[in-house]
């Protein structure tokens, strides 16, 4: 989230070191990071701890969800069958997937345009963009339904979509912008000066140039509306409810060991969807991996 | 059509998508916290300020105190776990750097209730820890509790920020820190910490902010006396059907969010200017 | 007040907000109330449409549902609160479901806002099974918009095995050696009411001044508590709570999940014991209430209401297979059984109005945040 983007006055290498991971191993003997390594197994130890549970108890043969008497499937079963909560795990996906398209083309549109217009509203309309990002989900979820209510909007997917996408435009900004912050304007300049009109620019120049970025916003949007939970409770209609709210009510009256197959299931969505988010840059032919990209870094 | 213009159209779509479907509702939630409820437990508009006159009352500063505390308790273990991690994957974590960030974000992804369930099962007086090391420790139902529920659920929030800070910083400033400083403390507070500080920044507004509002810690891992503001509004709008009492509740919590944030951006920008000088 | 005036000045400007939306007195909701003629159209009883279901989680045997839909070919579409007040938010939202669960005293406030619909009950088979208690209850004269569904008692559940110094009391939550693991139950109807009976109150008490008493008891009554809860099944089975306050359901629920059902008991409490219900009732934006009466015929089929007690682990007010199937859930812990006598001698919650609802939130608000 730096807005930080040149460095001004920073001693600059010889460009052969550059090219070189950023992590060399230093030499110099205070450098070997040893309690650092110890620190970090154990935060990831804490980490996963919760998560090796869920995947254990997920193939627990007994109903307990304190001791492991078995392996078996059963829950998964139980998962898959109950015809409600796959109509539950498709709306979830459903959402996610518009909720990703939406967000990801107005969030781009709208960094695109605090980046490089300067008008009065620029500087509220930054504002507005970053209050989302830290507005209690609760307060979001309970004033959108307030205004569904009013406006006799009937609650249903797509009022549970219209909340997402208002709360996804702003991850999706704060991704685009760090990247094109970074983009030199150079080639759109370039191209330009060779009579590519403003609009053909953007979409032959810089679009693609943002693209893995886009990209990775898009998927890290998936990923928070597949999860969601406050927000979808508060403008869900009447079934298919999203997943995350099916696993609340259930978990509040009584929680049945289906959670885990559950949960565990959206773990091994989860990865899927990173794999993708890291590995479809590569895959589009950049030579940077997608975190590079992700974080504005491809090029610099 | 100027360049100006041009991209100044791009922002129409997300700013009137944010005017309609965020500010619009929030204008809403002011508007009935004005309001009372009928017979029938329906929420009406009104000019009623018998919900602000309720707030006034000084019984309620602790919860506003105590959600305050915690969120700040929050933001200083995610600084102080979070910095770290991020550190070691940014500065030393060489081609492992995609895999070890991608398995700090991992568990995230992991339902949250889900994972504090396994917490609660783990963490119980009966649960797997007591069992293992043959203790009594209490660990449930208390402040501390909510805490860690709390630091857990927005980790990702700090590291992340920091992570991209750390990495956009040139590693050639490092070493000339320690050239300059000789101690690797002093490097840390006089290079590293200087270039990171956005990163921090963020991090903090990211997790402050909406700890603040949470409820689900609380309410899962808390005991009777950890009552936080976002408890009292879930309870407004859930069960005591409330909804303009729960409106004033949020108005007044957002109001008090809206000035930190303000003061963020005020810091941010600072800091961008100076960074530009 | 001078400090008063000021704060009233302050805040003036804000209320011109709402004034100048011109929204004073708009109610907040498009659930079409107030039109009693379509509350009183007959329904055919008859499949005329997916079932749109509207519950608790958890509330009904899946079994069940499934052999509903074989049975007419109708798929049941289903959501679920987790909260009558979540319930109302939905409903007001205008969202047409065909069934709904509602407790009683809700059920006499969507009656009385026209929100439900009349059924001819006596057109339901088996309907004579229903306890004679509910032909004419306080929510619902002469029944004609609701079918009980379930009932309740709310009582302290307990584990024999390691809590000394239970006497019978509702005061047992604060008194018995529960070795710091007690919890109350989270839900302010259950709470305040328990408060009311231990002060000698009737449950449903809406006097200021007896309130604050309430209050006072729920206020010392924290420091004692290790949470206050509604996962009480969970407290229990897991060894959380040795001492929870709960529904009689509850218990039998949590016996299902342990190794040691035995050592968990239920209390009826001597100082008064809430008694209540949750019932059917078809809204009046019901897209397919035929099949919606239809669902609740088939419920109430002996066989079927036997199987969903078993599996919800809570009594059913039929005679027949329903009351012998719960019967036999408990025979080892007869005092869990809710029997008619109970019905007709608990307390059961009323449709608090106006000042007297808002008396009870401010005493649970209070307790929250002492």
């Amino acid at each position: 989230m730096s807005t930080v983007e040149s460095r001004p006055g920073a001693p600059r290498p010889p460009a052969a070191v550059t090219r070189e991971p950023a992590a060399e191993k230093p030499a110099k003997p205070f450098d070997r990071p040893r309690f650092l390594k110890l620190f970090i197994g154990l935060f990831f130890l804490f980490s996963f701890a919760p998560i090796v549970l869920v995947v254990l108890f997920s193939f627990n043969s007994s109903r307990s969800l304190q001791d492991f008497q078995g392996f078996s499937v059963r829950w998964y079963e139980t998962f898959f069958e109950s015809e409600s909560l796959r109509d539950s795990l498709l709306a979830s996906v459903q959402i996610a997937l518009v909720t990703m398209l939406i967000a990801t083309l107005i969030g781009t549109l709208l960094a695109y345009g605090l980046v490089r217009a300067r008008t009065r509203a620029s500087g509220a309309l930054n504002i507005l963009m970053l209050v989302p990002l830290v507005t209690p989900e609760i307060v979001a979820g309970a004033s959108a339904l307030l205004l569904f209510t009013q406006i006799g909007f009937e609650l249903s997917l797509t009022t549970i979509m219209l909340a997402h996408i208002t709360f996804s435009i702003s991850y999706v900004t704060v991704v685009v912008r760090a990247r094109l912050a970074a983009i030199s304007r150079d080639v759109e300049d370039a191209a330009m000066d060779l009579g590519a009109t403003r609009l053909a620019t953007f979409r032959l120049v810089t679009l693609p140039a943002l693209w893995p970025a886009i990209l990775a916003a898009g998927l890290l949007v998936f990923a928070l509306s597949f999860d969601d939970f406050v927000l979808s409770f508060f403008t869900t209609g009447e079934s298919p409810q999203p997943l995350p709210v099916r696993i609340w009510t259930q978990i509040r009256f009584g929680v049945r060991p289906t959670i885990n197959a559950i949960g565990t299931f959206m773990l091994v969505v989860s990865i899927v969807t990173i794999g993708l988010a890291l590995l479809l840059p590569r895959l589009l032919g950049r030579r940077e991996s997608g975190l590079k990209v992700l974080l504005g870094r491809e090029g610099a | 059509m100027t360049e100006n213009r041009f991209a100044a159209t791009f922002l129409v779509p997300g700013g009137l998508w944010l005017l309609l479907l965020f500010v619009v509702p929030l204008l809403c939630l002011l508007a009935i916290s004005f309001g009372y409820t009928d017979d029938l437990g329906e929420a009406v508009y009104g000019t009623r300020l018998d919900n602000y006159d309720r707030l006034l009352d000084p019984d309620y500063l602790p919860v506003l105190f105590r959600s305050v505390g915690f969120a700040l308790a929050t933001v200083v273990l995610c600084l102080l776990i979070g910095y770290p991690v991020a550190y070691y994957i940014a500065i030393f974590g060489g081609r492992w750097k995609t895999v070890l960030l991608a398995l700090v974000v991992l568990p995230f992804f992991v339902n949250y209730l889900i994972r504090t369930y396994a917490w609660i099962a783990m963490l119980g007086d009966d649960g797997l820890v007591n069992g293992v090391l043959d203790t009594d420790l209490r660990f449930l139902n208390t402040p501390y509790a909510v805490i860690a529920g709390l630091v857990y659920g927005f980790l990702t929030f700090m590291i992340l920020p920091i992570y991209a800070a750390l990495d956009r910083m040139d590693p050639w400033l490092i070493e000339a820190g320690k050239d300059l400083y000789g101690s690797p403390w002093q490097t840390f507070r006089n290079v590293t910490l200087p270039h990171t500080i956005q990163g921090v920044l963020a991090g903090s507004v990211l997790v402050f902010l909406p700890a603040v509002g949470d409820f689900v810690s609380a309410s899962l891992l808390g005991g009777p006396s950890e009552v936080m503001v976002g408890n009292l509004i879930q309870q407004q709008f859930q069960a005591s059907d409330n909804w303009p009492f729960g409106a004033a509740l949020t108005v007044a919590m957002m109001a008090f969010l809206m000035i930190w944030m303000v003061l963020y951006l005020r810091a941010a920008a600072r800091e961008t200017r100076g960074a530009e000088a | 007040m001078r400090s008063d005036l000021n704060r009233r000045e302050l805040l003036q400007g804000g209320a011109g907000l709402a004034v100048g939306l011109g929204l004073a007195g708009c109610g907040v909701g498009n659930s079409d109330s107030g039109s009693k003629e379509k509350t009183e159209k007959p329904i055919k009883k008859r499949v005329d449409g997916d079932l749109v279901y509207f519950n608790y989680a958890e509330y009904v045997d899946p079994d069940l549902v499934k052999g509903f839909e074989k049975k007419y070919g109708v798929k049941v579409r289903e959501s679920y609160f987790d909260s009558m007040s979540a319930m109302m938010a939905k409903l007001r939202a205008g969202i047409a479901y065909d069934v709904i669960f509602p407790s009683a005293e809700y059920a006499q406030r969507l009656i009385e806002g026209n929100l439900i619909r009349k059924i001819d009950r006596d057109r339901l088979r088996n309907v004579d099974t229903v306890y004679p208690h509910f032909d004419n209850p306080w929510y619902d004269k002469g029944s004609e918009h609701t079918t009980p569904y379930s009932m309740y008692m709310t009582g302290l559940g307990y584990r024999e095995d390691k809590v000394t110094g239970m006497t019978g009391s509702w005061r047992d939550l604060g008194t018995a050696d529960s070795q710091d693991r007690s919890f109350l139950l989270d839900d302010y109807q259950e709470a305040v009411g328990m408060a009311n009976l231990v002060n000698g109150y009737k449950l449903n008490e809406t006097d200021r001044d007896k309130l604050e008493k309430s209050q006072e008891y729920l206020v010392d009554l924290k420091p004692k508590l290790r949470g206050v809860s509604a996962d009480t099944i969970t407290n229990m089975a897991s060894g959380q709570a040795y001492i929870q306050h709960l529904w009689n359901g509850d218990i039998v629920n949590i016996r299902y999940q342990v190794d040691n059902p035995e050592d968990f008991k239920f209390q009826k409490c001597k100082e008064g014991i809430p008694v209540g219900s949750d019932v059917f009732a078809i809204p009046v934006n019901a897209k397919h209430p035929g099949t919606a009466l239809l669902f609740m015929e088939y419920m109430l089929e002996p066989e079927h209401a036997a199987q969903n007690v078993e599996w919800i682990g809570y009594p059913m007010p039929y005679e027949g297979g329903a009351t012998e199937a719960f019967r036999g859930l408990v025979k080892d812990d007869p005092e869990i059984n809710l029997t008619v006598e109970d019905l007709d001698q608990g307390q059961q919650f009323a449709n608090l109005k106006g000042e007297g609802r808002l008396a009870w939130d401010e005493v649970w608000t209070e307790f929250k945040i002492s």
